[in-house]
């Protein structure tokens, strides 16, 4: 007696311990089934991010390229600039060279004067006609302040030349940007690998609950009714007591 | 000692731009390479070169490998290197000065400042 009692109060233990579990599991089930809900649900979101860094990733070397472009395109019109500049500073030195040329002449000019004040000295009519002419015809000062003009556009022109060192400075710059751009693309071209290896849409997209004997969970699990639940389990018991064999039985149990 | 000058920069641009300013202070006899590379190739074909100005990024070979191989050269170990760079961080500048370049210029520069690191290089050398 005492020992039936005391297996009894160890069957009532095991039972107590299971409607344990059944309350978990009842508790758990709904939380798995949002899970699930909410996987199928993100995975067209997934599969939109998916194309779209795909659609950024194969942009990426397009924006390169064009970044290329640019640079090539800064270096040529710079060479275009500085070629100009340099053509610039030629001529202006060349103007500087006939200037100097010039007022070199003018002084032979004025020695040969000198040397013609000479030869008329005493014909003060004579002598004050050339002074006006060598007044009237000497240019120095002119040319002294075209001088001083061309001084300074060669100048302007060699800072032009100077500031032009902002297309190398921009270029590495941009190639900077270049680079960041392929570090970039090289990890999201690894991203969208892996997420296309890893077929989500596979995994979760066709996601749904299965009643099948493959799975190790009851789909349909749940404490609510119990009372009538157990009944049918003992109406199964009872109906395959009368043709099963205790081993099937104890089956259904395991 | 009539100056030879070597100016090595990837940037077309650049190289110009150091050439005419070189003119500007009256130094006429330049050549140039595109590469650290390029200027040791240079280097070896022409030993009238006397004065070597780098950039430091450049492809093939930087200027900073460039001022290393040229200091481990028996020929070439004394040449006096001007390094002229867009790089001008405190670690950038000890690190050239360890590669043993005579002196640093940072981009952009203008020819007054080119003209003063030349000629504390050559007031050294000589």
């Amino acid at each position: 007696m005492s020992i039936q009692t005391e297996n009894m109060k160890e069957i009532f233990g095991k039972i107590d311990d299971l409607k344990a579990v059944f309350k978990v599991g009842e508790r758990i089930l709904p939380i798995l089934t949002s899970l699930i809900d909410f996987m199928g649900e993100i995975i067209p979101l997934l599969e939109n991010i998916n194309t779209s860094i795909s659609d950024s990733t194969n942009q990426m070397p397009k924006v390169s390229n064009q970044i290329n472009n640019v640079t090539s395109a800064t270096e040529l019109a710079t060479t275009e600039i500085l070629d100009l500049v340099d053509e610039i500073s030629n001529e202006l030195n060349d103007i500087e060279q006939a200037i100097t040329k010039i007022l070199e002449l003018n002084q032979t000019r004025d020695d040969k004067f000198n040397e013609i004040i000479k030869h008329v000295e005493g014909n003060d009519k004579v002598i004050e006609l050339l002074n006006e002419y060598k007044t009237i015809s000497t240019y120095d000062d002119t040319f002294n302040i075209v001088r001083e003009v061309l001084a300074k556009i060669s100048n302007d022109a060699f800072k032009i030349t100077m500031s032009l060192q902002v297309q190398d400075i921009t270029s590495q710059q941009l190639s900077a940007v270049n680079h960041l751009i392929e570090s970039v693309n090289t990890r999201l071209t690894g991203l969208v690998k892996e997420i296309d290896s890893s077929d989500l849409k596979k995994e979760f997209g066709s996601m749904k609950w299965e009643d099948s004997e493959s799975t190790h969970f009851d789909g349909n699990a749940s404490y609510i009714d119990r009372e009538h639940k157990q009944q049918e389990v003992d109406q199964i018991i009872s109906d395959q007591k009368q043709v099963a064999s205790q081993e099937e039985i104890d089956k259904l149990f395991s | 000692m009539e100056l030879k000058f070597l100016v090595v920069d990837d940037s077309v641009t650049m190289r110009r731009i150091v050439n005419n300013s070189l003119k500007t202070l009256g130094y006429t006899n330049v050549v140039e390479a595109s590469d650290g590379k390029d200027a040791l190739s240079k280097l070896a074909a022409d030993s009238s070169i006397n004065f070597v100005i780098t950039d430091w990024n450049m492809p093939v070979m930087s200027g900073l490998e460039l001022s290393q191989a040229i200091r481990g050269d028996a020929k070439l170990g004394n040449m006096p290197i001007l390094m002229v760079t867009t790089r001008g961080v405190k670690e950038d500048i000890v690190q050239a000065l360890q590669a043993k370049v005579n002196n640093y210029v940072v981009k952009p520069f203008t020819p007054q400042v080119l003209k003063e690191k030349l000629d504390q290089v050559l007031a050294n050398i000589s």
